[in-house]
């Protein structure tokens, strides 16, 4: 059976120290001033008056329903059959409609190919090998978790049945298979 | 500044920019002279040469102005030299697509209809003449009025108007392009900038040939069309605002907030709307025909279009809630 690969970005175990930017840039061989991955750090004010972060994995979240590959004209955007959206470099023609109709904001232009580019999940490299993604390798604290979700006993299945989580802007019908657990964690006053 | 996560330039919502705002004028432009130039040859009178100059000036701006849309769109892809693969790989689900499959039956039709409405330039008078003898019997053998051919233009020429708004309003990325509205805004806006057109380029160009009568009658015609627009205006906002949520406070930006608010206020309503009205109820009354106001008015109608372009563009990328 098809593998349909996805991914849990645990707030509560992020301390948002960017070794999986870092990887992902090492291992990709991603091009200075571009990224497929960053965490954003952001400080929220609770509701009882006190201080915690967020984690805010800025990626490709691998929608299921997937915008991007909808309106790309020659169909170079793509799901291949474990549910990876990838880009056929040859078929683009560069017109960023992709680019634009995602709305995470998940690609930018590879100042090489001029062709758009983004997370693959390590498809090209690690995927085949049978690596994990290396952000998931390098998180120090476990944070990210990645498996396949049609496996029910998978890691990431098992720990989606145990934490909460919620995923980017559920309401646009995208189906995103990055699933995040909301920090629970704060309140340095209190 | 620089975050500990690196720089956030790719992060921009703005992927579009002006050179697909003026494709976008000059697809419906062309839609709109191609729709224009038709509907004054229908005209009872007007179906046999020598054709009106509003009729020839439509021909004309109609295979013109979609190759110049056409040469800025490829120009401004990122790998403009791989262009050719969008002509042979399709994705029917993509707007895109449909929009260059619809482009293959317009362009070619455009030109048809141009080259039956410029035979004795074409074939005897004109500078290509001798070049272009073999054709003759081509063109000829279609005649003056050729009925399938004529509606079948017009049809496309509908559907060149509307993919335009369809291909901004397919991305939900961008509330503001995300609205039902949009393409018949687009389609309307497209058909009066054709007509400002062709009523400019008729009287600056073929001024001789151009009857009076049907100056008028696309003169009126626009008039129906201009405060159409400013109600499909109205409602997509006010339909936004009334759909809460992101699509509110994106209504909202948009008509309140920085430059490209200025731009539909000054541009759009006051140049685009608010002038040819103006210039209907004083100069224009009661059906004067005063070419230089007329001018103007085309003038006005144009620039506002631009501008409505470029703001919907512009706005739609900026505001998403
Ligand atoms: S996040 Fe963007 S690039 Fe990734 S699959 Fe969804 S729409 Fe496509
Ligand atoms: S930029 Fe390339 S991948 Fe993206 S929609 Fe256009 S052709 Fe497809």
């Amino acid at each position: 059976m098809a593998k349909k690969y996805g991914m849990i970005h645990d707030n509560n175990l992020c301390i948002g120290c960017q070794a999986c930017n870092v990887a992902c840039r090492s291992e990709n061989q991603i091009p200075e001033s571009v990224y497929r991955l960053q965490v954003w750090v952001k400080p929220e004010e609770y509701p009882n008056g006190t201080l915690g972060y967020e984690y805010h994995r800025q990626s490709c979240v691998q929608c299921e329903n997937t915008p991007c590959v909808s309106v790309c004209p020659t169909k170079a955007s793509y799901k291949n059959v474990d549910g990876i959206v990838l880009i056929d470099v040859d078929l683009c023609v560069g017109c960023l409609y992709c680019v634009a109709a995602c709305p995470y904001q998940a690609r930018y232009v590879h100042p090489v190919t001029k062709a758009p580019d983004k997370c693959t999940f390590c498809h090209e490299s690690r995927l085949g090998r049978g690596e994990e993604p290396a952000c998931v390798t390098v998180c120090p604290t476990d944070a990210l978790i990645f498996g396949d979700l049609n496996d029910p006993k998978s890691k990431i299945n098992q720990a989606l049945s145990t934490r909460v989580t919620y995923r980017q802007k559920e309401s646009l019908g995208t189906n995103p298979k990055i699933f995040i657990v909301p920090n629970k964690k704060g309140g340095i006053n209190s | 500044m620089n975050q500990l996560w690196g720089s956030m330039e790719q992060y921009s919502t703005v992927v579009w920019h002006w050179p697909i705002a003026v494709y976008l004028f000059l697809a419906g432009l062309s839609a709109g002279a191609a729709m224009t130039s038709l509907i004054v040859k229908w005209i009872e009178g007007n179906g046999k040469p020598p054709w009106d100059g509003l009729i020839k000036a439509g021909a004309l701006l109609a295979p013109v102005t979609i190759c110049l849309g056409l040469f800025l769109l490829i120009f401004d892809l990122t790998r403009p030299l791989h262009f050719w693969k969008l002509l042979i790989h399709y994705n029917f689900g993509s707007v895109m697509t449909l929009g260059v499959l619809a482009l293959f039956i317009y362009t070619p039709l455009a030109f048809i209809y141009a080259a039956i409405k410029f035979k004795p330039w074409l074939f005897e008078t004109g500078p290509f003449s001798g070049l272009l003898k073999p054709f003759r019997g081509i063109v000829d053998s279609i005649g003056d009025s050729p009925v399938w051919l004529e509606r079948t233009l017009f049809l496309f020429a509908v559907i060149i108007g509307i993919y335009t708004g369809f291909l901004l309003s397919a991305m939900y990325s961008y509330p503001l392009f995300n609205t039902p509205l949009l393409p018949i805004l687009f389609l309307a806006s497209g058909l009066s900038s054709g007509v400002a057109a062709c009523i400019l380029f008729g009287l600056l160009f073929f001024k001789s040939e151009v009857n009076e009568k049907n100056a008028k009658y696309l003169l009126e015609l626009d008039l129906r069309v201009v405060p159409m627009e400013l109600l499909l205006l109205f409602a997509l906002f006010v339909g936004m605002y009334f759909q809460g949520g992101d699509k509110a406070i994106v209504a909202v930006q948009a008509l309140t907030t920085g430059i490209w608010a200025w731009v539909f206020w000054g541009g759009v309503i006051g140049v685009g709307i608010a002038t040819p009205l103006l210039i209907a109820v004083t100069a224009l009354k009661n059906h004067a025909y005063r070419v230089g106001y007329i001018l103007l008015n085309a003038w006005v109608v144009l620039i506002g279009v631009i501008f409505l372009r470029l703001y919907i563009l512009y706005a739609g990328q900026t505001f998403v809630g």
